[in-house]
């Protein structure tokens, strides 16, 4: 096994106590000593942060960039102007995906292009396989710029306290701008991983991630590792390459509109052209698929996992690609929020598509069949500052 | 990291303490740690049979699940419903929260005493 790699946060890491795991090649927090539960809810009612550094981050420059991303991402470069960043999915030749994406445009003459850790070198190799036909570089920035995400009601708070006041970026989702906090210039994005309404991911030079770090921790931001990254995304319904986009569970491809999300990735538009299996997304996108994916909860106790087989009036109709229990904070009837917390099983299922969010499915966990439904969603985001959580009662 | 010295520990991290022919297992303060948050323990019931080495229940925590492996063979007594709802308790006290207790122990597993338990966590940790 080749030597795992690590951010230059690692240090920082095993100081506050954290677990490493190796994840896709890299040596990462998955808890830090109060565990993924604690951290969950610290990020929901304050502040999480988070050592993304191990992500992919490719710059690409060149004459043909435009026409370059335009073939190899499923969203519409053009539609993008500088200070904004957008969703994307490099797509497969057949319609699935090589990885899921985040495009950046702080630059006039360049754009910055995000990736899961684990698939980076894949995604090099494949967008390299383009490259020659254009007159563009594609350069890995990986190791020379570092990140952090800052989420939660208190991030903007926080930040504001090393920008001097300064205004982060632009209220919107994607909203994008270079700042300085105490003399440091750091790249901000208003996008994040967790579903918090309030959140940005930092982007700063290595030698200056570490001071970053701790300043965060010093102005009451919370460390906060790959497990509650993973409870956070799963409550707030965003898919994960590997579980939710990738292959199945007996490794058939997940077409890219199996998962509700991509109708914001992918671009028909005449502007953005021809582009990787356009046609069959095309198909995909009017025809529906096979199968899709669902955010779905436990009507019984117990924990789902990934993997396990989902039945429906007897039949098999899918799996679940993601699950586990996590904590939520009750709110009051006005809205504010309380002390006492809960707990949910919740996940995702890549089913049927004829299974709709009112049937009553059942879910194998080694041999007990625990009943499950779909939902419209886990988490409500549009609260702002906080992300409450959708419990049964309130559906609908 | 607390490791009882009237206690008596299967390699796969339950802790068992034998008195009056009832043997009350628990998993150890190793065993918690190493699972992180507890969520959900599938709990036997009163009557059931355990056998040495096969798994009576599983403990679920927001990274994995985990079997739980009976240390001694014969007839649950006793479970502690209190995990159902509690099963963080798990977590906080590893060694107060039992899981459940077995009466007419009929085999019992190479059980290891504290100290030589201590030096087999360290050498999987």
């Amino acid at each position: 096994m080749s030597e795992l790699k690590r951010t230059p946060l690692y240090d920082a890491h095993v100081a506050l106590g954290a677990t490493m795991v190796d994840f896709g090649g890299w040596e990462m927090p998955i808890q830090y000593p109060e565990g993924i539960l604690a951290e969950h809810l610290y990020d929901r009612k304050h502040c999480g942060i988070f050592d993304v550094s191990h992500m992919g981050r490719f710059i690409i420059e060149g004459k043909d960039r435009v026409k370059f991303l335009q073939r190899v991402l499923t969203s519409n470069v053009l539609s993008l102007t500088p200070g904004r960043a957008q969703y994307c999915i490099i797509p497969t030749a057949t319609g699935g995906a090589v990885d899921d994406a985040y495009l950046y445009m702080f630059d006039e003459d360049k754009y910055m292009l995000v990736v899961n850790a684990s698939n980076a070198e894949k995604d090099k190799a494949y967008l390299g396989t383009f490259l020659p036909e254009y007159d563009v570089t594609l350069t890995d920035a990986s190791e020379t710029l570092s990140s952090i995400a800052v989420q939660g009601p208190e991030a903007e708070n926080i930040l504001k306290i090393l920008s001097g006041g300064c205004e982060i970026t632009g209220d919107k989702k994607n909203d994008l701008k270079e700042i300085t906090l105490e003399g440091k210039t750091v790249r901000a994005s208003k996008t994040g991983y967790t579903g918090d309404p309030i959140g940005w991911e930092l982007f700063i030079d290595a030698k200056d991630v570490n001071w970053l770090w701790n300043r965060l921790i010093e102005l009451g931001a919370k460390p906060t590792g790959l497990g509650a990254r993973d409870t956070l995304r799963l409550e707030a319904g965003l898919p994960l390459y590997g579980h939710e986009m990738g292959l199945d569970a007996v490794g058939n491809e997940i077409p890219i509109f199996a998962v509700s999300l991509a109708k914001f990735a992918v671009s028909f538009d005449e502007e953005k052209g021809d582009f990787i299996a356009r046609n069959l997304l095309l198909s995909q996108k009017e025809n529906g698929t096979d199968k899709k994916i669902m955010p779905i909860r436990l009507i019984d106790r117990g924990v789902m996992r990934a993997g396990m087989d989902i039945y429906f009036e007897g039949k098999h109709v899918g799996w679940v690609t993601s699950g586990t229990m996590v904590p939520y904070y009750e709110f009051d009837a006005d809205g504010s929020i309380t002390e006492n917390t809960g707990k949910r099983s919740i996940g995702f299922a890549y089913v049927d598509a004829s299974v709709t969010k009112k049937d009553v499915i059942e879910i194998d966990v080694r041999g007990r069949r625990l009943k499950a439904k779909g939902v419209i969603k886990h988490l409500n985001q549009s609260e702002p500052p906080y992300a409450k959580a959708v419990l049964p009662k309130q559906e609908k | 990291m607390n490791f009882p010295k009237d206690l008596k520990y299967a390699s796969s991290h339950e802790w068992v303490k034998i008195e009056n022919g009832v043997a009350t297992v628990g998993i150890s303060d190793f065993a918690q740690d190493a699972l992180g948050d507890v969520v959900y323990v599938s709990l036997p019931n009163v009557g059931d049979k355990v056998k040495v080495g096969v798994s009576f229940g599983d403990v679920e925590s927001v990274k994995a699940v985990s079997d739980l492996i009976a240390p001694v063979s014969g007839v649950v007594c006793e479970v502690n419903e209190e995990l159902a709802d509690a099963p963080e308790n798990l977590n906080s006290d590893p060694y107060g929260a039992w899981i459940i207790k077995v009466e007419q122990v009929s085999e019992e597993a190479d059980l290891l005493d504290s100290e030589a338990y201590e030096a087999h966590c360290a050498e999987e940790a």
